[in-house]
């Protein structure tokens, strides 16, 4: 190593920094070469180090494979899995460096010598793929499809070793991984977030504790019920004639109250759709599932209870997929939970903002409970402003509540290797009246 | 010195314009719909009222007047005074020789007289044009002039800097319109002013305004506000006759000659889906436009009901993602969010011929809004 090559890299880190920061805008401009160290006094080539050997005619030689075995254990935080291609998993052997604090989940398999059944750390195709790539996990193709006990990871007695090609060509489909969802993955992956799989592909996956049944109960039994009260308060009598003005206890006689009698159409998401399309759900399978979840990189993570996940995502193949029709992102946010409104942005230290979104859900409670019985009581005379109940919390653009809606699916679209990310937000207008 | 001066006063002075044209136009556009609610200022008799139940407000309802023109699926509006409530209050309507607000014979007479005038919004926005055209070629003459400086000087044996090349072109967040570019502005109009020379007769309003049927049904239907003729009648079309005639407008020649009524009635006429858009927008407070940025998307209940349809209904089919990185391309470039609103359509088999007969078949349909932004993982980090 000399001079040239550190200034080398460090030219090439800093590149790196601002196009993290301008993400994607400027991807086209080039490295500007005038920048390479000038007071050098004439072009020298850099000197990389002694070959530690060249392919010999008669193939390699013990002292060769020896050096090379020697270069490849100095590489500390290299880890040895054996696959398992029956299983689709790669148990991991020896498990070095901060991969696993976020990848690979453990299996119980039944122990070939004593039939009991024993914990080991397992990856998923994606996960192997992934780390094979990197270059941080060395695997093995067992030769006998029964995980065996002993752990000589040293030697090939686990089977043949796996070169990146055949561990493309191995574990792409498998356990439901696609090419596009591969890349989707390794995108992500690499840019430093947690991507888990949706569905656990077996029980011993762990996946993120459902939702409070109790919230979601009661949102279920109070629809109908709000549905009902918001008919029969309807106070339109002719179709005819669907907005009455009356001097006698304040019938639409400003424009706020003028403005609610005519939001009489079935709007938003909790009206049932009835769509019955031509393809029945049954036959064809909906590519629209939610198939990973997404952890931002700092968010707090343990892998044995993850915890709710930052983003949802489903990966499709934009060439072969139309977009998502209304029937099928109704679907998806069915099983997804609702985002509280976004607060206003603020210039805080990194402290004071992980507070404030770790008291965010009950601020959230609070703005929704004096706004329904706002809407409720204005219904009925001489209550048409209710004192409110608390303290008003932290006021809500409604222009930015409005653009991130309150179900956030984000599509992968994979076009022949390039992905492009698209979320698709439900929208709520008929929650922020702009009068 | 003097001319920092003059441009810092000329800064100030068109502050405070800009102070009270806010303020003007905040008196102008104060109602945001045409009917308006009278306040009694004296508040003894607001509370004495107010123990009774009775509102203090009384209700200031215009009557325009507006003509059925089924060619182009629109409602005139011709006299001067209705177009200007329907647009100051709640912005509804479109010139139809104007970008929006009826702005034509204002126009006509500014080219006309050099005083007094009145700036339109066509005209701002061409001089604004005329403004970024002449920024461009000042632009490139001014990277033309520092390339040929920047040669000459290699040519001597000097090397200017990137630096200071870059100080000779003017940025777009620094150059100030010249006063050859007001003359261009100027110029621009008077390419007018030779035809207007030649009769020096007294103008007349050649503009009316459209109304949508969504807009004309709005007004009569929901605030009673607009009477609607079929040209050359004497009676005000009645609430039923429209139903059915903006319905018929949107039928295929060979079926409206039939027009016998019920016959003719489907829930996928799309006079009925885009009120019901424009309605819904309207109640929350929104002005409806045409545009690009809320895509309107008819959902079929039943699929079958497509098939019999005598309507080909544009956004029914799924789309491609080529056609949503197009479009969202296209509302990003303007700082839009791109919002995909759907309609259901109810299914033949729920609703009956007399529901579709009166507004009652709105209770059918439904609307929900899918909003779509890019993701990118990059910016998303924390």
């Amino acid at each position: 190593m000399d001079d040239m090559d550190t200034d080398d890299i460090s030219i090439s880190i800093t590149r790196d920094d601002d196009y993290e920061q301008n993400s994607s805008e400027d991807e086209d401009g080039g490295l500007d070469w005038t920048k390479l160290p000038l007071n050098v006094p004439r072009p020298v080539i850099p000197k990389r180090g002694e070959k530690d050997f060249e392919p010999a005619h008669g193939g390699g030689s013990g002292l060769q494979r020896h050096t090379l075995d020697r270069a490849r254990s100095a590489i500390k935080s290299i880890s040895y899995a054996v696959w398992y291609p029956n299983l689709a998993r790669a148990h991991v052997t020896v498990s070095r460096g901060v991969h696993f604090t976020s990848m690979g989940h453990s299996a119980q398999r039944p122990n070939l010598n004593s039939g009991k059944p024993q914990k080991r750390l397992e990856l998923l195709p994606e996960e192997a793929l992934y780390l094979v790539e990197k270059g941080a996990l060395f695997c093995w193709k067992a030769s006998h499809d029964v995980p065996s006990e002993d752990v000589d990871w040293d030697s090939a007695s686990q089977g043949a070793p796996m070169s990146a090609q055949q561990a493309y060509a191995e574990m792409i489909g498998k356990q439901d991984l696609t090419l596009d969802r591969y890349h989707t993955f390794s995108y992500l992956r690499r840019l430093g977030y947690i991507v888990t799989r949706a569905r656990p592909p077996s029980p011993s996956y762990p996946i993120p504790a459902p939702a409070s049944l109790v919230f979601r109960l009661l949102a279920t039994l109070l629809s109908p019920i709000c549905g009902f009260l918001n008919w029969l308060v309807r106070p339109s009598t002719s179709w005819w004639r669907p907005l009455v003005h009356r001097r006698w206890l304040h019938h639409n006689l400003d424009y706020p109250s003028t403005f609610k009698t005519l939001r009489f159409f079935p709007s938003g998401h909790s009206v049932p759709l009835w769509s019955r399309t031509r393809g029945s759900p049954e036959d064809d399978p909906s590519p629209y599932e939610v198939f990973y979840h997404l952890y931002k990189p700092n968010a707090p993570y343990r892998k044995t209870a993850p915890p709710p996940p930052d983003f949802s995502v489903v990966v499709v193949n934009a060439r072969t997929t139309p977009m998502p029709t209304i029937a099928e992102l109704t679907h998806i946010y069915e099983g997804l939970p609702v985002t509280p409104p976004p607060l206003p942005l603020k210039r805080t230290p990194p402290s004071a903002t992980n507070r404030s979104t770790s008291k965010l859900p009950a601020e959230n409670d609070a703005r929704r409970r004096p706004f329904f019985l706002a809407r409720l009581l204005s219904y009925f005379p001489f209550c048409s402003e209710p004192p409110p109940l608390e303290p008003k919390p932290v006021r809500v653009n409604p222009f930015m509540a409005i653009r991130q809606g309150n179900k956030t699916v984000i599509v992968a679209a994979v076009d022949a290797g390039v992905v492009s990310f698209f979320r698709f937000g439900q929208g709520a207008f008929e929650e922020w009246p702009m009068t | 010195m003097s001319s920092v001066n003059q441009s810092q006063s000329r800064g100030n002075s068109s502050q405070k314009k800009g102070g009270r044209k806010r303020n003007e136009n905040n008196v102008i556009y104060a109602n945001p719909l045409p009917i308006t609610f009278s306040r009694v200022e004296n508040r003894f008799t607001v509370t004495a009222l107010g123990i009774f139940g009775i509102s203090p407000a009384r209700l200031l309802k215009p009557q325009c007047k507006g003509t059925f023109d089924p060619i182009t699926r629109s409602v005139w509006i011709t006299d001067p005074k209705d177009r200007a409530i329907l647009w100051r209050r709640g912005f509804f309507g479109k010139g139809n020789l104007s970008r929006s607000e009826p702005s034509w014979l204002v126009r006509q007479t500014n080219i006309r007289t050099a005083v007094g005038r009145q700036t339109t919004s066509e005209e701002v926005t061409a001089k604004r044009r005329a403004e970024r055209k002449q920024f461009k070629l000042d632009r490139a003459r001014g990277i033309a002039a520092a390339a040929a400086e920047a040669e000459s000087a290699f040519a001597e044996g000097r090397i200017i800097s990137a630096e200071e090349t870059k100080a000779l072109i003017p940025s777009a967040a620094t150059w100030k319109p010249s006063p050859s570019t007001q003359n261009v502005t100027l110029s621009f109009l008077e390419q007018y002013q030779g035809a207007a020379d030649l009769d020096a007769e007294p103008l007349e309003d050649m503009e009316h305004m459209q109304l949508t049927f969504s807009e004309a049904f709005f007004l009569t239907w929901a605030l009673d506000c607009l009477s609607i003729r079929r040209p050359n009648a004497l009676e005000p079309m009645t609430l039923p006759e429209i139903w059915i005639a903006f319905q018929t407008t949107h039928l295929p020649p060979h079926l409206q000659a039939y027009s016998s009524q019920e016959s003719i009635l489907r829930p996928d006429n799309p006079f009925l889906l885009n009120y019901f858009f424009f309605h819904h927008y309207r109640s929350l407070g929104w002005v409806v436009k045409n545009g690009f940025a809320v895509v309107l998307i008819p959902v079929y209940e039943d699929a079958r009901d497509a098939e019999s349809s005598p309507f080909s209904l544009s956004n029914s089919e799924p789309f491609t993602w080529q056609w949503l990185s197009t479009i969202n391309r296209v509302n990003s470039q303007v700082q839009k969010t791109l919002v995909l609103s759907y309609v259901t359509i109810p299914a033949l088999s729920r609703v009956s011929l007399t529901e579709l007969t009166s507004p009652a078949c709105f209770e059918r349909y439904s609307i929900r809004e899918i909003i779509i932004r890019r993701f990118v993982p990059a910016r998303m980090r924390d």
